[in-house]
């Protein structure tokens, strides 16, 4: 039993917590989050040559093979400097299920432009009745010779502006509700029938809605099997919700440095406001909230990774946690930062609203927490 | 040529340090330890002589605990190809470092040794002066550019007000100031390629040194409080509190 | 970064459970399954059976006489403990008199105390809080005045836990009031067969005799029992306050509990009972479950930092807020569970000798005054809110 990082996850968590700490302080965040593309291009070209693209991807397809606790070191230092690049759509999400899902001609096509940063990519998972159950998909694929025609509504889709491709599951057999019958295309956003709405996100990234009316494709733009990508999105959802909790774990223990220096340095009746006990007791629960999350964060990195049964029930239960820990740590501290708090200017409202909306993605708390609750009642 | 760049473990410079309840000195109890900023320099200076085709070979040294093993794999990631940690548990001084460095130096002959000017943690800086001292090599401290040439070196020093650009003879000694560089951020397969990179570990005794130091620390207490500031409401308010209650104009 | 045990550890838990299975006390064993009061004698049969084992002295150093297992094996022997329901190791002698003896105590001292408190042939309790000294336990009040060879000891201590039972008890004494309250607090150990001490039952609202009042009426204590210095108890005290954090939070105990809690539900379930389709009650359930997992892994996390070599980081400051909490919320979950069955108050049910029917169900006759008795433990070892003012002051600077 072993909870340290090895010297690698420590040089690179060294690495990342540089990079935030030099080049992204706030403002410069504030400043790529409202440009035209909403993140740094080279930013992204850095994030290549440093081997952060590559991290979860398996050697064969010029990866580092890294695991999910890897993934969980950079995510935490993303989440300290509130990341706008789309990491998490590209990497975390598209790239990751194609090495679960394509075939390997297809993977060895896709990888390798995405390891070098000249492919982005977004899954087109969350339609507006379905935001991480991908069973519940309506949008359809019909096969009409060589080629499915595609038709259907995706839900605020990360990433998806800045992506080459989208990953789109759609039903090809079966009912909503079936646990087989989706299959996933890959689909230039460019093509006749794929509308694409694109807006900011309340926390400062982009997304889009998407329309697909009688997008047509060839039979090859299937990636894997047809009728198969279901379990290799769940899979990828659930470690995705890893990366989500190791994200909401830094920006919870940002946001408690920076409400315990606020409150020792903030006077008020002649004194620092840390002196009072009420306040002091606020803080130790929001200590007492992210290490709680973090060893949670720690449990399902180790676990999910092993995959089957138990990973979607461990993803459930770590997202019950993050999202109450990442309410108290938020709300709080904007309560203690008081008037300045929901200000604009400072970055404390910000890392407030990413926390907010990590529980929005992926199926709220409540949502995990009935999940967790039908698994036992079924037991 | 051959470049050795010496390399300090020190607290990270983001973490607010605390001292020990009995004031013998400070608290590193699972406190986040990484290398000294000034010695970072110095690494990305030596690896950019390399990458120029100026030196061949980048050795980075550290003198200090096992653990300060990280500290050269980290100078390795961000370069250097090889590394030597005379490891020791004593508190050192910079004459004993700078003795166990000139052992060093005898040793692998180096064009250049690059120090950082002075670490972070006792702000001594005067480690490469001894070292310039007792190697009886040139040095240009306080570094905010080097030029490397066939015999001889160029050195920028940040000096009060102004520049100073010194002509040294090679083989040289040069300590970094904050400008030299920005030092890069090691790159994951440059990680993984440092974990492969020798690492030959001494003790002082390989290289007749007594380390035992003769100084002794007797207190150590954290800086005042810095009291919250105050929002003056004009230009001459500001004059009158300057003049009356900070008593500096 | 893994949670895998090797395969010295595995090999270890293998011997853990055969003890439990062929050397755990069948007598003492019967009364946990059932839920019955232990008697005095039942923990030292049970304390014995370690002892006989060679693994009385967990935390012990083996120099005298302890396991000197590593922080794994503690915890996969809590683990095992936990799930063989066996009672817990009475702390008072083993895991802190012990310490503070063989950490500071002289040769003779050592030579006299330690072996009776490793077999369990001596009973100790423990004379820290006093009616006005809880929290602030530095203001304790009872005074040892030195007189010639002895001290003459006055003053009174209370919630002394099974006090009733104890020959001995150690002592934070007052032997000087000139400066810091701190400073001249001393640690005394005190025969309670000597006169002058007697002990007054404090019943608690679960009904039961665990706690007491120890009175000293110029009791006549050899100095040779004052354990290191004069003046320097304070400073021992505390050292033993943070002798081990692991273990504090009882997460293996929680563990165990709520494994049988998910029994007693599908048992509910199986008379026809509704718990199950109760949203409400079972979102509590998993949430409580959450939680659980989260402490496990804040445990694991401090005692791998311990069994690396390291200091415990700060995470280990919120083992006990968290751990006592999880056990309260267990206790409220068994109340719930116990439904109306929890209001009947028939104590005999659960005291040796009983073996008749229950009335309701066996666990839902102990649901409530295991709810009650259990309010303590946010409040012993320094209540909660103490804890949080350590993680104010000493964790986060405040």
């Amino acid at each position: 039993m072993d909870f340290s990082l090895n010297d690698i996850q420590q040089m690179m968590q060294d690495s990342a917590a540089k990079f935030i700490q030099n080049d992204y302080d706030f403002e410069t965040r504030r400043g790529l989050s409202n440009s035209p593309a909403g993140y740094s291009e080279d930013n992204w070209k850095l994030f290549a040559e440093l081997g952060w693209l590559a991290l979860p991807i398996k050697e064969a397809y010029g990866g580092l093979d890294g695991d999910l606790v890897d993934t969980m070191v950079l995510q935490q230092e993303f989440g300290k400097g509130l990341l706008v690049e789309p990491y998490y759509a590209t990497v975390l999400l598209g790239a990751n299920l194609i090495q679960k899902q394509a075939s390997d001609a297809q993977k060895l096509e896709l990888l390798e432009p995405v390891v070098a940063g000249e492919l982005k990519l977004a899954l087109a998972h969350s339609e507006a009745q379905a935001s991480f159950d991908v069973s519940q998909t309506k949008t359809r694929a019909e096969k009409q010779g060589d080629q499915y025609v595609l038709n259907g509504h995706k839900a605020v889709v990360l990433g998806a502006e800045s992506a080459d491709y989208l990953l789109v599951p759609a039903r090809t057999s079966g009912v909503v509700g079936d646990a087989e019958g989706i299959s996933l295309f890959l689909i230039d956003p460019k093509s006749a029938g794929v509308q694409l709405r694109g807006y900011a996100t309340n926390d400062g990234l982009r997304a889009a809605d998407i329309g697909l009316t009688e997008v047509t494709v060839p039979a090859s733009s299937i990636l894997g099997q047809a009728d198969s990508a279901a379990p290799a999105i769940e899979l990828v959802l659930n470690e995705a919700i890893v990366a989500l909790g190791a994200e909401a774990v830094g920006i919870m223990e940002k946001l408690l440095a920076a409400t315990s220096e606020y409150i020792k340095t903030r006077q008020q009746f002649d004194q620092p406001i840390s002196r009072f006990q009420v306040l002091q007791h606020r803080l130790a629960d929001m200590f007492m909230e992210t290490e709680q999350a973090k060893s949670m964060v720690y449990f399902a990195a180790m676990e999910v990774a092993k995959g089957g049964s138990e990973a979607s029930r461990v993803a459930s239960m770590l997202k019950v946690k993050i999202g109450s820990a990442g309410r108290l740590v938020g709300q709080q501290a904007v309560q203690l930062h008081g008037g300045m708090g929901i200000t604009d200017e400072l970055d404390v409202g910000h890392f407030f609203k990413r926390l907010t909306c990590i529980n929005n993605q992926l199926g709220t708390r409540d949502y995990h927490l009935q999940s967790l609750i039908n698994k036992a009642a079924a037991g | 040529m051959k470049v050795l760049v010496a390399v300090k473990r020190v607290i990270d410079y983001n973490i607010k340090v605390r001292v020990k309840s009995d004031q013998s000195g400070v608290d590193l109890a699972n406190v986040k330890m990484a290398m000294n900023p000034f010695c970072e320099i110095a690494v990305e200076e030596a690896v950019r002589l390399k990458e120029k085709g100026v030196a061949d070979e980048v050795i980075v040294v550290s003198i200090g605990p096992k653990v300060a093993q990280e500290q050269i794999r980290t100078a390795m990631a961000l370069g250097a190809d090889r590394g030597i940690l005379v490891e020791t548990d004593e508190p050192l001084e910079s004459l004993a470092i700078a003795k166990l460095l000139t052992k060093v130096v005898e040793v692998e002959q180096p064009g250049l040794v690059i120090l950082g000017k002075q670490s972070i943690d006792a702000d001594n800086n005067q480690t490469g002066q001894m070292l310039g001292a007792l190697a009886g090599m040139s040095q240009g401290t306080f570094a905010s550019e080097i030029n490397v040439s066939e015999n001889s070196v160029e050195v920028t020093r940040e000096i009060d007000g102004g520049l100073q650009t010194l002509s040294l003879n090679l083989p040289a000694i040069i300590t970094t100031d904050l400008r030299l560089n920005e030092p890069r951020y090691a790159s994951l397969p440059n990680i993984m390629k440092a974990k492969r990179k020798p690492l030959d570990v001494k003790t002082p005794a390989d290289f007749g040194v007594n380390v035992i130091s003769g100084l002794k620390t007797l207190l150590v207490e954290s800086p005042q409080e810095r009291s919250a500031g105050v929002l003056v409401g004009s230009v001459s308010e500001l004059v009158e509190k300057l003049k009356n209650e900070a008593k500096v104009i | 970064m893994n949670v895998d045990f090797t395969n010295e550890e595995l090999a270890f838990r293998e011997e853990v459970r055969e003890f439990f299975k062929h050397k755990f006390p069948a007598a003492v064993k019967d009364k946990q399954e059932k839920g019955t009061y232990l008697t005095k004698n039942d923990h030292i049969v049970w304390q014995k059976a370690l002892y006989d084992q060679g693994w009385a002295g967990i935390n012990w150093p083996v120099e005298h006489g302890g396991t000197g297992w590593s922080a794994t094996q503690k915890y996969i022997f809590a683990t095992e403990a936990a799930e063989a329901k066996s009672p817990r190791i009475i702390p008072f002698g083993l895991a802190m008199v012990a310490p503070v003896i063989y950490t500071y105590g002289s040769e003779e001292q050592k030579a006299r105390f330690l072996p009776d408190i490793l077999a369990t042939n001596v009973w100790w309790c423990q004379g820290y809080s006093e009616p006005n000294a809880g929290s602030d336990l530095a203001s304790v009040k009872t005074k040892a005045v030195r007189d010639g060879d002895s001290y003459v000891v006055s003053g009174t201590k209370t919630w002394t836990t099974l006090g009733q039972h104890a020959d001995w008890i150690f002592c934070l004494v007052r032997t000087d009031d000139s400066g810091r309250k701190q400073q001249g607090i001393s640690f005394l150990l005190i025969d309670m067969k000597t006169p002058g001490v007697s002990v007054t039952p404090i019943i608690t609202i679960d009904g039961t005799h665990e706690v007491n009042e120890v009175h000293f009426d110029d009791v006549r204590v050899p100095a040779n029992n004052l354990i290191g210095e004069e003046g320097k108890g304070w400073t021992y005290a505390k050292v033993l306050l943070t002798h081990e954090r692991t273990g504090i939070a009882r997460v293996a105990e929680s563990k165990a509990r709520l494994n049988s809690i998910k029994k007693m539900i599908d048992e509910a379930a199986a008379r026809g009972e509704v718990l199950k389709s109760n949203a409400v009650f079972m979102a509590r359930l998993l949430e409580i479950e959450v939680e659980l997992k989260a402490l496990e892994y804040t445990e694991l996390r401090v005692l791998s930092s311990v069994s690396t070599g390291k200091a415990p980081g700060p995470e280990s400051s919120i083992l006990k807020i968290k751990g006592s909490e999880m056990i309260q919320m267990l206790d409220e979950l068994v109340l719930e569970i116990a439904g109306i069955y929890a209001l009947p108050f028939v104590p005999e049910q659960y005291t040796e000798g009983f073996d008749g029917e229950s009335i309701g169900p066996l666990f839902a006759a102990k649901a409530a005054p295991t709810y009650y008795n259990d309010r303590k433990v946010s409040i012993y070892g320094g209540t909660n809110e103490i804890q949080k003012n350590i993680i104010a002051k000493q964790v986060l600077g405040l």
